[in-house]
């Protein structure tokens, strides 16, 4: 690897060493390297880009080595944050209810209750948005209003990406993409932000949270009530009540007794948990989604 | 590079990993006002060699992970000569750590200290 002319070559080179490492740890590596070679140059103005990267690698590190220790640092925050996963089971019944031990299941059980909330601001944010950076876009505030309503859209990103970490347990980026280049003029950051293929994919998950958002709380929400309610059998009829109560002109049935009762109660606990592996894998699901469509497209 | 050295580099490396995040937040514990990233570094700079032996962009994700445990809090703040900076400050309970660490560092080099004087029969 020849040496770094330019910070864009210097961050170019860091990008190839992290590749194949997590989307979110490179934007976290570049925010960091780019604030560092800017605060760089402005401190000495003086001195050329090139002449200035060649202090950095002595100090700073250079991009293989940048890499290296981002790379090191992971493996020691995921040990250090992420809970233990929990024992692995071998039996198949073992496996199956061992979903309830496994906290990521009630990250995304409660991921699921919030996803209707959150859908339902992100859908209106990014609809308002929209359609008020169109309406103004025929006015002189209608510049100022698409900018600010995309840097909304960024901070949204990231704030969902906190949310999506804290979860379903997904590494999402703890910072932004690094702001463009001060240099350029405001046109052009202008444009910039528009090309930006992330700031549409940002757009389309907030819509896309709506009907997910539905989705995800009415399933979890009916699988949750459905089960309960079957375990819930064998107090109904300790009260004296029957399970099943149906009557008609024609046809009446009032049951079961405790064995179909205690048979209820069993099959609500199978339920229950099929339901806690089913928010599981949505979470998981999820996960994937979000990170494809708030972070990937940065480290390409 | 001979065996030595290596072995050195990485009881270095190992030194350093384990004490950057007290030396981080002492630097912020002592600063009357908010510092950016580079500023940290420099400080440290002049300090000497010791502290951090590896290189400077090892900073930046111990000052995330001080932030994510909530030691630390940063906003992002424009400048007038250059681009934006992320300025951090050390939070209430950042202060309660930096007193519990100092203690535990300093327990930790008086007893390296005393088993390298021969201080142990």
């Amino acid at each position: 690897m020849n040496a770094p002319r330019t910070i864009a070559e210097y961050l170019d080179q860091l990008r190839a060493a992290l590749r194949g490492a997590d989307p979110a740890l490179i934007q976290d590596a570049l925010y960091d390297a780019e604030e560092h070679l800017r605060a760089e140059l402005a401190e000495q103005p003086g001195r050329g880009e090139a002449e200035m990267l060649e202090h950095v690698v002595g100090s700073y590190g250079a991009p293989d080595e940048v890499a290296e220790i981002y790379r090191d640092q992971e493996i020691r925050i995921q040990r250090a944050i992420r809970p233990p996963p929990p024992p692995r089971r071998r039996s198949l019944v073992g496996r199956f209810f061992g979903v309830a031990a496994d906290g990521h299941t009630y990250g995304a059980l409660f991921y699921m209750m919030l996803s209707l909330v959150t859908g339902i601001f992100y859908f209106t944010w990014a609809v308002a948005g929209i359609s008020m950076s169109g309406g103004f876009s025929v006015l002189i505030i209608g510049i100022p209003f698409v900018v600010l309503f995309f840097s909304s859209v960024r901070g949204l990103s990231l704030l969902e990406g906190r949310i999506v970490e804290a979860m379903l347990g997904v590494r999402m980026p703890r910072r932004p993409p690094y702001p463009t280049e001060q240099g350029q003029s405001l046109l052009k950051r202008i444009g910039a932000m528009f090309l930006d293929a992330r700031t549409w994919s940002t757009i389309f998950y907030m819509l896309l949270m709506l009907p997910l958002g539905i989705l995800y709380f009415t399933v979890t929400v009916t699988m949750l009530a459905v089960s309960l309610g079957f375990v819930a059998a064998p107090l109904i009829k300790a009260f004296g009540f029957d399970v099943i109560n149906i009557s008609t002109d024609s046809f009446s049935y009032y049951g079961p007794g405790w064995a179909g009762t205690v048979g209820f109660c069993v099959l609500g606990i199978v339920l229950l948990f099929v339901t806690l592996h089913m928010v599981r894998g949505l979470g998981r699901l999820h996960g994937h989604l979000a990170k494809h469509l708030l972070v990937a497209s940065a480290a390409t | 590079m001979d065996e030595s050295g290596s072995q050195l580099k990485k009881f270095q490396k190992e030194l350093s990993s384990g004490t950057v995040s007290l030396v981080l937040l002492a630097v912020l514990g002592q600063s009357r006002q908010p510092m950016y990233g580079y500023q940290i570094a420099k400080r440290l700079e002049d300090v000497g060699e010791g502290v951090l032996a590896g290189k400077q962009s090892a900073l930046y994700p111990v000052l995330r992970n001080l932030e994510a445990a909530g030691l630390l809090a940063s906003e992002v703040e424009p400048s007038v000569s250059g681009p934006p900076r992320r300025y951090y400050r050390i939070t209430k309970s950042g202060r309660e750590s930096l007193r519990e660490w100092t203690s535990a560092w300093n327990a930790t080099r008086d007893s390296v200290d005393n088993v390298l004087q021969g201080g142990v029969p």
